[in-house]
């Protein structure tokens, strides 16, 4: 008896274990899209168009431009987030078995390493070529730019007048002592920002900036971008540097005590009179080994589409990449400005340097 | 007649048993050497600029903040021990178990809970600014700080201490303490001179478990932007793309662990062993009357508010902002993933215990390593059993997929390294030691007579498992198989790294909306999580009192 009792679940245990093992790889391919978690049989994948992503950016509005795009061709959109950094190694590991289609992502550097390490092709059709300017895409289109954002400095309405700022370097003056905020260093908009002056300043100044940055700083870095907007608000600091976008999501928030704190807070773009604000992008890659690689192009079309990049801009406060978007009241107001002249890839290129850099100056 | 008289020497054959434990072990084993042998590989240039700049504070920040918590659960959970063991109050009979429930709370769960509460636009601050109009000073008030992770894995692992030296002091020390009390001694002389040391191995146990937790963090170090080892082997990892490093340093971490269990055995070197089932009669608590009575209610309740009801609120406020929006499908779909995957481990596990600790019966030396090596995952940080089950698949998928192309099976090999395979290894070599020792402690109880009296009549060993040893341990393998359970549906770090695509546990899920700042969406998940977690804390709780009757 006890050994029949004992023996059923547990044979039917082993057996799932087996089964789950081995159906891993086909799992794979039933990613639950990110808002209905139906799931698609491998078996019915050649009958139903899919297009599986990988993405590291999970803002909502992507959930609904991706349900618009199923609506519009029917293709279904498979969504798996994650980390850009475990995403690309996972890419590396899956190799020619990956059921991904699409890489998405914030920053150009990490959009580099992909590229670097042999996970993209190219995704050439003239839609995306006249959907977004080719500053904002990768030389063989290995990546395609679909937002970007300014690395701004944020102040405090009260007690900072917009004349007091000028660039990133000034941050480093006396002036500023005790009253600058950022994110810890582990941020890769941090990293990306101290790679463009790399870039554009060389290894020592850039150190020097870091190192003078790292002086002025009010508190040890902590939290993210929405955190430094509140640290300045409750007094804390004065001035933070910011995704642009991080403004717009405050101001709009659905938490009053949030709106609060968007609407005491002044946007300044630095360096306008020098090299320009910095600006990071986000972008999309077919990969190497899609299956799929007309629906993910299709895709990328879409997103870059003037409909979808009005929606992506009035939704998440990120400048389209396609000229014809129509831009929300805040981002008007904000009017043009003068951008860092680099390429995107070299953000990639220093990363692992900028990361020394910050190790070296003790920025937490 | 003494038992160990007629003890009965089985032949200790190399049996089919025997073989199946000793394979476990070496399995077991297998990740946890390749990282420590990763230490006499060469290191790269990264290596030196993290050595260089970082491997110091890591590891100070790693000392100071395991250390502190260590000292701080020790005092708060031996205070409470000592009331609720020793004295009668106001709401006594409540606290002895509800000061078991902040243990249902997954200390990376309490960390954006609380975070939250008290940042600037949190519920703590927004009632005193427009209230009370008070504007506090933003350093002393937040919660994301070394400051702040103290006092939530303090908060939330202090109930280990507590259990364990309220069960040790309801038990062993009702002699001790009343024949102090006739002798005139006062109470806090009574619990500096006897209990205190009396209980020394209760709490050095249960403070290595406190530590252990600490050590394996990865949710709140990270969510808080503390350096500690543990963070620094995922970002090397993933931010910088450097395996290599990420090895050496978990190898590093792993050095201090294994300082720490060498630690922690003597430490427990000359405790008196003394048989769970003693008839020592229980402590008869003596009644705290006025002030000091209520204070010492006021005193649990605080706790108690604090370790459970405030963050537990908090999260069910969310949960009703996102219900529409999170109870569907996708919800039901991560229930039911992370249920599967915890039910087929908690099943290999146990099977596994059951074959080797019914195999492991003598107290031999030999035995004892065997045991050891068993439960040796229990006290490797996630993060270490992560980076080693990943590198050896890594190897595996490579020697298969020779494997495959030499049997030119064409077509593309199942990538081995993709599947749940590696999670649920990396979950079996973790959390064996639940499983296993409270088999172990089953087996303990049930002593050898029946055993050796069934091997006499002749029965072998399989048959004597199941007619004989099986029936006897029931119970222990239904509390072992549920705590197990519990603790794989709360991991976080192993799942962060050895899931497959497409695959989110619970766990896993609460931490990502947590970090992406989406904290209300992950109020949901993270119910579901203490609700599961809850059961474990009753079968714990309903151990204690088994032990009582």
């Amino acid at each position: 008896m006890v050994k029949r009792k004992f023996f059923a679940p547990l044979l039917t245990g082993v057996l799932a274990a087996g089964l789950l093992a081995g159906c891993g790889a086909d799992k794979a391919s039933e990613a639950g899209s990110s808002n209905a978690g139906a799931t698609a049989k491998p078996s019915a994948q050649a009958a139903e168009q899919v297009v599986n992503i990988y993405s590291a950016r999970s803002y909502d509005v992507d959930a609904l431009l991706y349900k618009k795009f199923t609506e519009e061709t029917g293709i279904k959109v498979n969504v798996i987030d994650g980390k850009a950094e475990e995403l690309i190694e996972r890419l590396k590991r899956e190799g020619e078995s990956t059921q991904a289609d699409l890489f998405l992502t914030v920053d150009g550097g990490v959009l580099n390493n992909a590229k670097q390490a042999g996970l993209l092709q190219p995704a050439t059709s003239e839609t995306i070529d006249q959907n977004v300017p080719k500053e904002l895409r990768d030389p063989d289109n290995q990546w395609i730019g679909l937002s970007t954002r300014a690395r701004v400095i944020v102040y405090s309405k009260d007690r900072v007048k917009p004349e007091q700022l000028s660039t990133y370097e000034d941050l480093t003056s006396p002036a500023w002592k005790g009253k600058v905020l950022v994110r810890p260093s582990a941020s890769l908009y941090n990293q990306s920002l101290l790679s463009s002056f790399i870039e554009l300043n060389g290894e020592e100044k850039a150190e020097e900036w870091s190192k003078g940055f790292v002086a002025n700083l009010a508190r040890t870095p902590e939290g993210n971008d929405r955190d430094q907007a509140k640290a300045i608000v409750a007094g804390v600091g004065d001035v933070a540097l910011m995704n642009s976008y991080y403004v717009g999501l405050l101001i709009n928030s659905d938490d009053p005590e949030e709106v609060k704190v968007g609407q005491s807070i002044g946007v300044f773009f630095p360096n306008q009179q020098t090299t320009g604000t910095h600006v990071n992008i986000s972008g999309a890659g077919v990969t190497k080994y899609s299956k799929n690689k007309e629906n993910a192009v299709k895709l990328i079309e879409f997103l870059t589409g003037v409909e979808a990049q009005t929606m992506v801009t009035n939704e998440n406060y990120e400048f389209p990449v396609n000229t014809k978007a129509e831009l929300p009241e805040l981002l008007k107001s904000w009017g043009t400005f003068k951008t860092q002249q680099i390429d995107f890839n070299k953000l990639g290129v220093h990363n692992a340097k900028a990361i020394e850099i910050m190790n070296k100056t003790g920025w937490k | 007649m003494h038992p160990n008289a007629v003890k009965v020497q089985i032949k200790r054959r190399l049996s089919g048993w025997r073989i199946i434990s000793l394979a476990g072990a070496a399995v077991i084993l297998l990740p946890i050497l390749f990282v420590l042998l990763s230490i006499f590989n060469p290191p790269n240039d990264n290596w030196v600029q993290i050595r260089q700049y970082l491997v110091k504070d890591y590891i100070a920040q790693t000392v100071q903040l395991t250390l502190t918590v260590a000292v701080l659960t020790a005092l708060l959970g031996v205070t409470l021990a000592w009331l609720t063991a020793v004295f009668d109050f106001p709401g006594k009979r409540f606290f002895r178990w509800a000061l078991i429930l902040p243990l249902a709370i997954p200390p990376y769960i309490a960390a954006f809970t609380y975070s939250t509460m008290f940042s600037y636009t949190g519920v703590v601050q927004t009632t005193l600014r427009n209230r009370f109009g008070i504007v506090p000073n933003q350093e002393l008030i937040t919660v994301s700080s070394m400051r702040g992770a103290v006092l939530i894995f303090t908060l939330f692992l202090f109930p280990y201490v507590y259990l364990i030296t309220k069960s040790f002091l309801e038990r062993q020390s009702a002699s001790y303490i009343e024949n102090a009390r006739l002798l005139g001694r006062n109470g806090l002389s009574i619990f500096l001179r006897i209990a205190l040391p009396l209980s020394r191995p209760a709490i050095a146990g249960s403070v290595s478990l406190v530590i252990f937790e600490v050590l394996s963090d990865y949710g709140v170090t990270s969510y808080f932007g503390i350096q500690t080892v543990s963070t620094a082997i995922f970002q090397t990892w993933f931010g910088m793309y450097d395996a290599d490093s990420a090895m050496r340093l978990a190898a590093w971490l792993m050095i201090i662990v294994i300082g720490l269990f060498l630690v922690e055995m003597l430490l427990r070197k000359r405790r008196a062993y003394s048989s769970t089932t003693s008839k020592s009669r229980p402590l008869v608590p003596r009644r705290l009357t006025g002030t000091r009575g209520w204070a010492a209610g006021l005193f649990c309740m605080i706790v108690w508010c604090a370790a459970f009801l405030f963050p537990l609120l908090q999260l069910i406020v969310w949960a009703g902002w996102t219900f529409d929006s999170m109870w569907n499908a996708g919800l039901f779909r991560l229930i039911y993933q992370t249920l599967i995957v915890a039910v087929v481990s908690t099943l290999i596990i146990m099977i596994f215990s059951l074959i080797a600790a019914a195999s492991n019966r003598t107290r031999s030396t030999a035995s004892f390593v065997l045991s050891k090596a068993i439960t040796a995952g229990y006290s490797m940080p996630g993060a270490i059993i992560a980076i080693g089950v990943l590198v050896v698949f890594l190897k595996l998928d490579k020697v298969w997929a020779a494997f495959h192309h030499l049997l030119t099976l064409g077509g593309i090999p199942l990538v081995l390294s993709l599947t749940l395979a590696m999670l649920i290894a990396g979950y079996v070599i973790r959390f064996m030691a639940t499983g296993y020792n409270t088999v172990e402690v089953g087996f303990e109880k049930m002593g050898r007579k029946y055993t050796e009296a069934s091997r006499m009549l002749g029965h072998g060993m399989t048959a004597t498992f199941f007619k004989v040893d099986l029936p006897l341990i029931k119970g222990a393998v239904m509390s072992g198989c549920l705590l197990t359970f519990v603790e794989i549906c709360k991991e976080l770090p192993l799942a962060l790294i050895l899931r497959p695509f497409n695959f989110e546990t619970l766990a896993t899920k609460a931490y990502r909306y947590a970090s992406d700042e989406q904290i209300f969406e992950a109020a949901i998940p993270s119910l579901l999580i203490i609700g599961i977690s809850l059961i474990s804390v009753y079968v714990m709780h309903y151990l204690d009192r088994r032990w009582e009757q």
